[in-house]
């Protein structure tokens, strides 16, 4: 097909778009039944013990209220089913605090609600485990095989020999994901079988867990998901919300409906963990690396682990012959922190990256010019080589793009009025992984026009799959894009992979492409003709008068890839201005400058990038989840406290891409855009900070008070 | 409820005629409702009947009609509280508990699922709506409070099947991600051109002092204004964008870069 | 929420009928802070009074200067052209707080009486005096970044969150009230409250009283006025420091400077000392700094806020500065 048809690497308009923008696009808890009852969660007010007693006498007298379940008289289910954080009510054991520990199922949310503050409930109070301050002074090993000590030549000991040394601690807060949709299920029963509408970002995990916990078939459950308000990370995994609701559907006969409150989004759904990260850097006085260290203590579940990998991009950025990454681990009486945006990635970069920029400075060099200058030629981790690498260009084409010769390489030299002016730099990267998905795909001939539906249990969270898939078909076909209809978001579709750590677009459209090329090659055998020019799908639905046909296909990575190591690459370009009597800090222009392969749709692109800046943007300046050790709650409990960006905290967002074709990761040489965003964007920011201010803030985030 | 019959075009008249026949005299005869909707993205999902582009978006930009609001059981409300008001150009009776939101009573009691309930504490805008011509939280706002006034909603914006050019600007720069946020950043738009055009101040405002006039808002002035809406997909940019395109009327350029 | 009794009032004289037959009762106005507190089971009213369709809308000039109706909305009021061009500080701090959304629900008379934003108050699980009294403050050794710098004790630490109450300090402002049998006036100082040994009560109101109006008198610091907001995100953020300050000047002399902090105190902090220093003194940055550390000796932080001295004596400065550059 000529370029100028093609419908791939157009900026076309979302398709689902006019659903969005006029109200119909339909979230969990949109949707209508008849009968419908409405559930809240409460919770527990200890972060460790036991639940001695529950008296909901007087909640069950309440007007409108159908049944109050816990752990008195909830049905067995099975904890490890594959959902994530427990709380399941199986038993009277707190671990932490605001834990669910009942469900108060009424004819109205009014009502339910209500009655949920009339419930008693005593505690034998245990001593939690939850000052991480105190406690990471004695962490332990994390289980996790992939957080063993990862050592290269001499480890850290190469320090001592290093002319130049950098030895800082960078800390991360506790950050929430707060997706604007609280994690929400509507749950409906058809005889044995399941309905439960809820936004997921995987939508055969959320089915094989539900079933699984719900000890049934995964035929049983139907997972409907065709919109999900945000979810980065935290509607990857499920959480016990989703098949409480369906406990407590079955419990009244009813359709339910159950929706976190914001408040509970702090303790119910994960969190991305705290993290403090000692990075060591030793390297010659010209500027190269000779040792390189990173190491995490980080605090998981009591009962549970997940650890954010945060030594991942220093694996893998520059060359060094000696390196160490390890992880440590606290387990504390706090829900199990999970998958945020970036995970290890975002945290981890930045103490890498600023680190970097403390080097260069030491060095009296341009942090560009540093960071080329340790360019590793195949991954430094595993001696592969690169399927592509496009660092240097990122940083080259984004120091031109930006402006970047304009930086004044002293701190605190550029003054506008009462503003600081700084310039700030810093990579990131993300691996490009393609999973096993399949797709069918159905023609259909009507009044000389060929349609054509994708099939496939693929989500769209915000991040373009509807569009970027009927753009696949619409190419690989042959039609127009306005013949192509996407649906996804229902696990009665073909499965597929998630919209989890940038998968999806490459095994999305792989399977996309794969079927079209399938269904092409099954025409033409049944034509039973020879072609001198391949025609498409369309013209032998045409040419054959073939009224309806399909396809599926199911699709993996190539078997080739496992050789290389493929990476999506990013250098990131800020520009702050800082109020340096009140030390209010905006970010005034933003560059990403991206390699990710393959560009499906570049607005909605640029859109994910330019999301994920924000994302690091918010994690740089604003956002920050306080426990209060004395009880283990969250002091900080709404979205009063926990600062999202607003409109006005962001300035200009530029997103370039790097024009490249890399075809070993996937076929469509499709790499992932997602993560990778908010990669490198907090130590840019910082960096930009230290160049406008002189001072360095390795504890995010950089709220006024650390810059007086 | 209007018994108007609803003029639908060729387009939309085709895609009923395949799609869903056996609904299309009740579509023309009493309006395009909720279950219609439900109905025909059952057979399309979310890919939207792309077959059927043109007569679909006209069909979305109509304001569902609204079935008889169906009574709850008597134990369903407590402190009952009668109200009369208009909802997207339609007058509606409803009685609701005295504690339900006009948010709540949108979306649970008339069917309006497009305003969002994001926070239920005024502090995302999600739930934005515009009451009396002004915008404001319905998370906040008591339905009970509500009698005799005129709501706007996402879903009541477009006229007959045309879209507001707000919502047309968003959809041109891709002015969300998810959409959660969108109808209450849509509504806030709204709302705010005709604050600008009114003149009135915010805190961007370099002088509060100079009279009044109607003023063509600057990025700085947009995003101020609206920073009661959080995206958290982090649409910000491309919601200033869409802004400054609906109230100038220019042809804002959109911009990606590529490397050679 | 609670179940509540829903009723309206038609005039002031109902309304304050209605409210003094029921202790449990509450006025609602705009709704934006009680409802939030009725959702989080912080205020638990058994009746709930609409008072939105009383007449106490006008906002107008007096024969002393400018009356604002108790149940004018935030947004009309920072926008009204005798605000905007007389006291611009007004407009300013009004825009300053919350969103576009809030302000047009939000009236005049709620403002302020809002409640603090204390997330220990707001989390009914804690400890709080103000909401439980006699259970303890869990902010005096808890999270307390936020929290006041001036005039707290070990009962309470809270913070009063308004902007536009900043700048009716500052503006000497008085608070119109109508209770069953007459109307009184509050001088603004003495509105709002320390905490003291009670802090469950936030200002003078008796149950049953009702503001009808804010009124201020006339100034002359529509030239040289100014309001600082200091906070964590650019914009829908309580502040971390806010600062009022309007000048009045005879040549480069100060005849005499207004000045009142947010975000430090129980209660709008009126900078007394300040304001003290700077009569009569010419209005040099040299001087704004003795002005500020003057009232900055006074300040007590608590284990997370240190920094709000600092800021509150360079925002001072800040403020005075930009009043002076009008």
């Amino acid at each position: 097909m000529e370029d100028s048809k093609k419908s791939i690497g157009k900026g076309i308009d979302r398709i689902d778009g006019i659903l969005k923008i006029t109200g119909k696009a339909t979230y969990a808890t949109d949707y209508p039944a008849k009968n419908m009852a409405y559930a809240v969660l409460f919770k527990s007010t200890i972060a460790a013990g036991q639940i001695k007693s529950i008296n909901s006498t007087e909640a069950e007298r309440y007007p409108g209220i159908l049944k109050i379940i816990t752990h008195e008289n909830a049905p067995k289910l099975n904890t490890k089913g594959g959902l994530r954080g427990g709380a399941l009510l199986q038993g009277p054991e707190i671990t932490f605090h605001g834990q669910h520990i009942g469900i108060v199922v009424a004819e109205t949310f009014e009502q339910a609600t209500a009655a949920a503050h009339l419930i008693k409930i005593e505690y034998n109070q245990k001593e939690e485990k939850i000052d991480f301050e105190k406690l990471a002074q004695t962490p332990i090993m994390p289980k996790g095989k992939e957080l063993a000590d990862l050592v290269r030549g001499a480890g850290k000991l190469a320090m001592e020999t290093a002319e130049v040394k950098v030895e800082e601690l960078y800390e991360t807060p506790i950050e929430h994901h707060h997706p604007m949709e609280p994690h929400s299920t509507m749950a409906v029963w058809e005889g044995d079988k399941l309905i439960l509408y809820n936004g997921s970002q995987i939508i055969n995990g959320a089915q094989t867990a539900a079933a699984a916990t719900l000890n049934m078939k995964p035929e049983q459950v139907r997972i409907i998901s065709p919109f999900i308000g945000g979810g980065f990370g935290s509607k990857g995994g499920q959480w016990a919300n989703l098949v409480l609701t369906a406990v407590a559907a079955k419990m009244v006969g009813r359709p339910v409906k159950l929706a976190l409150t914001r408040q509970q989004m702090f303790n119910s759904v994960g969190m991305r963990q705290r993290n403090m990260q000692k990075l060591s850097i030793g390297a010659t006085k010209e500027g190269k690396l000779i040792a390189l260290a990173h190491e995490t203590i980080s605090h998981t579940a009591v009962d549970d682990e997940y650890i954010e990998p945060c030594g991942d991009c220093t694996k893998i950025m520059y060359e060094v012959p000696n390196s160490l990454i390890s992880y440590r681990v606290v387990p504390m009486n706090l829900i199990l922190p999970t998958y945020t945006r970036g995970p290890g990635k975002s945290t981890g970069s930045f103490a890498l990256e600023s680190a970097m920029d403390e080097l260069a400075y030491k060095l009296n060099m341009d942090p560009i010019e540093l960071r080329i200058k340790n360019e590793p030629s195949k991954d430094p981790s595993n001696g592969k080589p690169w399927s592509s690498r496009t660092t240097v260009k990122c940083l080259k084409e984004g120091a031109k793009a930006f402006g970047w010769e304009k930086r004044k390489s002293k701190p605190g030299t550029n003054k506008i009025g009462d503003d600081l002016v700084g310039y700030g730099v810093a990579c990131g990267t993300y691996p490009a992984r393609q999973r096993d998905s399949s797709a069918i795909i159905k023609l259909s001939l009507r009044n000389k026009l060929v349609y054509a539906t994708v099939e496939i249990a693929a989500s769209d969270l915000g991040t373009g799959t509807n569009t970027i898939l009927a753009q696949t078909a619409a190419d690989g076909l042959g039609l127009p894009i306005a013949q192509i209809n996407v649906k996804l978001g229902d696990s009665e579709l073909p499965p597929a992979a998630g919209s989890v750590g940038s998968v999806g677009a490459s095994s999305f459209a792989n399977a996309v492409n794969d079927a079209c090329i399938k269904i092409t090659d099954e025409l033409l055998a049944k034509s039973g003709k020879q072609f001198f020019v391949r025609p498409t799908a369309a013209q032998l639905m045409v040419s054959e008068s073939i009224t309806d046909f399909q396809t599926r296909s199911d699709s993996k990575a190539p078997a080739e890839a496992e050789k290389y190591s493929a990476h999506s690459f990013n250098a990131n370009f800020a520009e702050v201005r800082i109020n340096s009597i009140t030390g209010m800090i905006k970010v005034t222009r933003f560059l990403a400058v991206t390699g990710a392969g393959k560009i499906l749709n570049p607005k909605t692109a640029r859109s994910q990038i330019i999301g994920g800046n924000v994302w690091g943007i918010g994690m740089a300046l604003t956002e920050e989840s306080i426990i209060d050790p004395r009880y283990g709650n969250f002091a900080t409990r709404s979205f009063a406290d926990y600062h999202v960006p607003t409109n006005l905290d962001i300035g200009r967002l530029d997103a370039m891409f790097i024009n490249e074709k890399d075809l070993i990761p996937n076929k469509m040489g499709v790499k992932g855009i997602g993560e990778v965003g908010i990669v490198g964007v907090a130590a840019a920011v910082a960096n930009a900070v230290f160049n406008a201010t002189g001072k360095r803030v390795r504890s995010l985030p950089i709220t006024p008070d650390k810059l007086l | 409820m209007k018994q108007n019959k609803t003029r639908l075009t060729p387009e939309e008249h085709r895609l009923f005629g395949d799609l869903m026949p056996e609904e299309l005299d009740e579509v023309i005869n009493s309006g395009f409702n909720r279950r219609h909707f439900i109905k025909l993205m059952g057979l399309a999902s979310a890919g939207l009947l792309a077959s059927y582009a043109i007569g679909a978006e006209q069909l979305f930009a109509r304001t569902v009609e609204i079935e008889e609001i169906p009574d709850l059981i008597p134990e369903a409300i407590e402190n009952g509280v009668d109200i009369a008001f208009n909802v997207n150009a339609t007058s509606r009776k409803v009685l609701v508990d005295s504690r339900m939101t006009l948010l709540d009573t949108l979306r649970e009691r008339i069917g309006l699922t497009g305003s969002k309930k994001g926070c239920d504490h005024g502090q995302c805008g999600a739930c934005t709506v515009i009451v009396d011509g002004q915008r404001v939280l319905s998370c906040l706002t008591l339905a009970a409070t509500c009698q005799g006034k005129s709501v706007i909603t996402i879903e009541g914006l477009a006229k007959a099947n045309e879209l507001n050019p707000m919502q047309a600007a968003f959809l041109k720069h891709d002015g969300f991600q998810c959409g959660f946020c969108t109808p209450g950043q849509i509504c806030s738009a709204v709302a705010l051109m005709k604050e600008a055009k009114e003149g009135q101040a915010s805190f961007a405002t370099k002088d509060v002092r100079a009279a009044a006039k109607s003023i063509m808002l600057s990025d700085e002035e947009i995003a101020e204004r609206m920073s009661g809406n959080i995206c958290r997909c982090g649409a910000y940019p491309n919601i200033i964008a869409a802004i400054k395109e609906a109230q100038t009327g220019e042809n804002i350029p959109q911009n990606w870069l590529f490397t050679d | 929420m609670k179940p509540f009794k829903f009723i309206s009032a038609t005039n002031p004289g109902e309304a304050i009928d209605m409210l003094s037959n029921n202790a449990e009762a509450a006025f609602l106005g705009g709704g934006t802070n009680i409802l939030d507190l009725m959702k989080e089971h912080v205020a638990l009213p058994n009746e709930i009074i609409d008072i939105g369709n009383l007449k106490l809308q006008e906002i107008k000039a007096t024969a002393t200067g400018f009356s604002l109706g108790a149940l004018a909305k935030n947004t009309e009021t920072a926008n009204h052209s005798l605000i905007r061009s007389n006291l611009p500080m007004l407009s300013k701090a009004i825009l300053a707080g919350a969103s576009a959304q809030i302000r047009n629900m939000a009236t005049n008379g709620g403002n302020l009486l809002q409640r603090t934003r204390c997330s220990y108050f707001y989390d009914i699980s804690m400890p709080c005096n103000k909401r439980m009294p006699g259970s303890g403050c869990s902010a005096l050794e808890g999270f307390n970044r936020m929290h006041a710098i001036f005039g707290w004790t070990e009962n309470c630490v809270a913070v009063y969150p308004s902007d536009m109450a900043v700048a009716l300090s500052a503006l000497n402002a008085t608070v119109k009230v109508q209770n069953n049998n007459a109307e009184r006036y509050i001088p603004f100082k003495d509105f709002h409250l320390l905490p003291g040994n009670h802090p469950e009560k936030d200002n003078s109101l008796t149950h049953s009283e009702l503001v009808t109006a804010i009124e201020i008198p006339k100034n002359n610091f529509a030239a040289n006025s100014a309001y600082v907001k200091v906070r964590d995100r650019s914009s829908y953020a309580f502040a971390l420091v806010s600062v009022a300050a309007g000048l009045n000047l005879k040549g480069n002399v100060i005849q005499f400077a207004n000045i009142a902090m947010g975000g430090v105190a129980h209660k709008p902090w009126r900078a007394l000392k300040a304001e003290q220093f700077l009569k009569g003194k010419p209005a040099t940055t040299a001087n704004f700094l003795k002005a500020a550390e003057a009232e900055m000796v006074a300040a007590k932080a608590l284990s997370h806020n240190k920094f709000k001295i600092e800021m509150g004596r360079k925002t001072l400065v800040n403020a005075l500065e930009l009043a002076l550059k009008g």
